[in-house]
């Protein structure tokens, strides 16, 4: 199959998937907890008696008007109307929850946070701005090290086993465990207080862009290294493992028998064909440092991408949800699609099929 | 290298046998917090594993938060991995063309959910009559239609592209993402935080079981039982099943520790468990607000790490074993 077909396929697959799992959650949210919110809003609000029952319903329908849950909220209901014993099916045309919703995402509009007045891309947009270079910059240098550290492995066979040892044990630990020891042990007075244990310091509403690099960067090396920590040992018992194998090859032989020194063998011949069986944990890779730093954000307290869905999670923010959780499986099947085209591109043997 | 192996499993299966007994032991009331002594450190006479910031016993919540634990990962990962599993090889062995349906009886099934769904509004009373009405007009009308030529062709269904497309619809989001957010919509119970575990969870099972089944169907054994006229789902069953079923029992470890700490990741976060259920994950959120007490980081982090650590190291010599077998055997 043609690449660029493959792609377009793909895409379209990718898009359906994507649709078809943002819907579940909306529907999801929608279904359950719209009337508690409301409810909600109206407790803090009205926590004097003197409120009449008119006021308190023309405060709800207003309420419900803003938060757009006055309308039904699928196309079809199966509820009972008004003045009859038992339900029946009910076709409400476009003026839906889901549709008006859909519409507006389809036109970029992701809503309103309940919480503050602002756009949720506006918020995205904010918090990208901190998330992105921080798991850019965990990606870069987890693979770097990965990298290195089996090249290494390869030249010091002796080290391999402990070596591989402590990577299983440190693959152990979840990556709030690990964020939790690292503050424990390097940003505290009692023992080192290296690293400053949270935020983003004085500088902390500039972004990482606008100067201040080094500032940024000092508050940054903690929740890097637990990104590493939690990303690399994986990465380096896959690669070193299809290194391993790759050990046997006739063609390193061959490369041996020609002259080439042992380090240019595993650097040259090894290293790239051992590459390929890691290629989709690569591509994997971003999604997953994205999904931890859901983690890594709310114990480092940085205003990122994770804070904003875990915070969102847990105070039932749902437009400011979905708009995060549409980010990031847009991140994943991005980074799906592109595992598939660099598959082809290292090894144009292999024939896709969609 | 074998020896090690098996002092390291040795070990392992020793932990995993405390945590077992400790879950057991663990009282099932909570005893009173000690509201005098909050945030003392180990080895005071009272708390030999100190307390927490609002005076519970580290030790007693460590206890509990060690059967909570278990009481979610065990049946979930089972129940993930033998529904995923059992997806997997019914996706794998049927593919897109073996499971076939005639258009009679496609038919006569589509037109009595329709008619369910029809007379669901004026039958609402009574589902029984619902019940009995929606099966036996499609009875009816797959007897009818059967007859025709038409009803007798056979209709491919396409088993495998359902359950793919299932698998993919799950992994468009990181597994913690999914998780977190209908966990923050549905606000689970104990039960309910299993159910959301096993309907997150059972994918990579099913992929697994997918491609050990290819890599059966096309074995000459599978091939004489169809020849046999066996039926398929037997075929599934006693035949394909017992070959495939030890890649599910190897996972199995993994996939308990991989639960575990979804599990603990999401009580830290606040989202998972309702509160009044302690957990490891809540104990160690408890130390952001006592920042210096290493107690309360050090206990529960050490727990959640044997156990996954443990986990991790059964699994790796179960592989050696299970793969040792099917090569003496097969």
């Amino acid at each position: 199959m043609q690449l660029s077909r493959y792609l377009l396929l793909r895409l379209g697959k990718t898009t359906v998937a994507a649709w078809a799992i943002i819907s579940c959650i909306f529907l999801l949210s929608r279904l359950t907890s719209g009337d508690a919110l409301i409810r909600s809003v109206l407790d803090e609000a009205f926590t004097q008696p003197t409120i009449t029952a008119t006021e308190r319903a023309q405060t709800e329908a207003l309420l419900r008007h803003r938060f757009g849950l006055d309308m039904p909220l699928f196309y079809v209901s199966f509820s009972t109307p008004a003045g009859a014993t038992s339900p029946t099916w009910m076709w409400h045309g476009t003026t839906n929850q889901y549709h008006r919703w859909l519409n507006s995402l389809l036109h970029g509009n992701l809503g309103h946070s309940y919480r503050e007045d602002t756009a949720v891309t506006e918020l995205l947009r904010r918090a990208m701005q901190y998330t992105l270079p921080l798991t850019m910059l965990a990606a870069l240098l987890g693979v770097a090290l990965t990298f290195e550290l089996c090249i290494w492995l390869e030249y010091h066979p002796a080290w391999r086993s402990a070596m591989l040892s402590i990577l299983y044990a440190v693959q152990a630990m979840p990556l709030f465990v690990i964020a939790l020891v690292l503050l424990l042990l390097l940003a505290n007075p009692d023992v080192l207080a290296w690293f400053p244990a949270y935020g983003l310091g004085s500088l902390g509403a500039m972004s990482p862009w606008e100067g201040g690099l080094g500032q940024y960067l000092y508050h940054m090396v903690l929740p890097l290294i637990s990104l590493i920590l939690v990303s690399v040992p994986g990465l380096v018992i896959q690669l070193s493992a299809s290194m391993q194998l790759e050990l046997h090859a006739g063609y390193v032989a061959t490369a041996r028998a020609k002259g080439a020194t042992p380090r240019a063998v595993v650097r040259h011949h090894i290293f790239r064909n051992a590459l390929l069986p890691v290629l989709p944990l690569l591509a994997e890779l971003l999604p997953n440092l994205v999904a931890g730093s859901v983690v890594v954000e709310m114990i480092f307290a940085l205003p990122g991408m994770g804070r904003l869905l875990a915070e969102a999670a847990s105070t039932q923010d749902y437009p400011v949800l979905l708009g995060a959780v549409l980010l990031v499986s847009l991140a994943r099947l991005f980074s799906q699609l592109l595992a598939d085209v660099l598959y082809q591109w290292v090894d144009p043997r292999i024939r896709l099929s969609a | 290298m074998k020896w090690k192996l098996r002092r390291i499993s040795l070990l392992a299966l020793g932990w995993l046998l405390l945590l077992l007994l400790g879950a057991a032991g663990a009282s099932t009331t909570t005893p009173p917090p000690d509201l005098l002594n909050t945030t003392v450190a180990p080895f005071h006479p009272d708390h030999w594993l100190g307390t927490d910031t609002v005076g519970r016993d580290v030790w007693a919540s460590l206890l509990a938060g060690a059967r909570s634990t278990l009481l979610i990962s065990l049946p979930a990962a089972l129940l993930a991995n033998l529904v995923g599993g059992l997806l997997g090889a019914l996706a794998g062995f049927f593919g897109n063309t073996r499971l076939r349906i005639t258009y009679g009886w496609f038919g006569a099934t589509v037109i009595s959910v329709l008619a369910a769904g029809v007379l669901l509004g004026p039958l609402w009373n009574s589902p029984y009559m619902l019940l009995v009405g929606a099966i036996g007009l499609g009875a009816v009308t797959g007897w009818l239609l059967s007859r025709s030529n038409w009803g007798r062709r056979l209709l491919p269904i396409p088993l495998d592209d359902v359950i793919q497309a299932l698998v993919a619809l799950l992994d468009s989001v990181p597994l913690l993402v999914l998780v977190l957010t209908v966990a923050a919509i549905q606000q689970p119970s104990l039960l309910g935080l299993i159910v959301l575990l096993i309907c997150t969870c059972w994918t990579t099972a099913a992929r697994l079981l997918r491609a050990a089944t290819l890599r059966t169907v096309p074995l000459p054994f599978i091939m004489a039982a169809e020849a046999a006229g066996l039926p398929p789902l037997r075929i599934v069953w006693k035949h394909i099943w017992p070959v495939v079923w030890p890649v599910l029992l190897a996972r199995m470890p993994l996939s308990i520790a991989l639960i575990i700490g979804l599990e603990t990741t999401l009580s830290f976060l606040g989202v998972g468990l309702p509160p009044e259920v302690a957990s490891w994950g809540r104990l160690l959120a408890s130390s952001r607000l006592a920042p210096t007490a290493w107690w309360l980081i050090v206990c529960p982090g050490m727990a959640i790490f044997l156990t996954i650590w443990s986990l991790q190291a059964l699994t790796k010599a179960k592989t050696f074993n299970v793969t040792t077998e099917i090569d003496v055997t097969k």
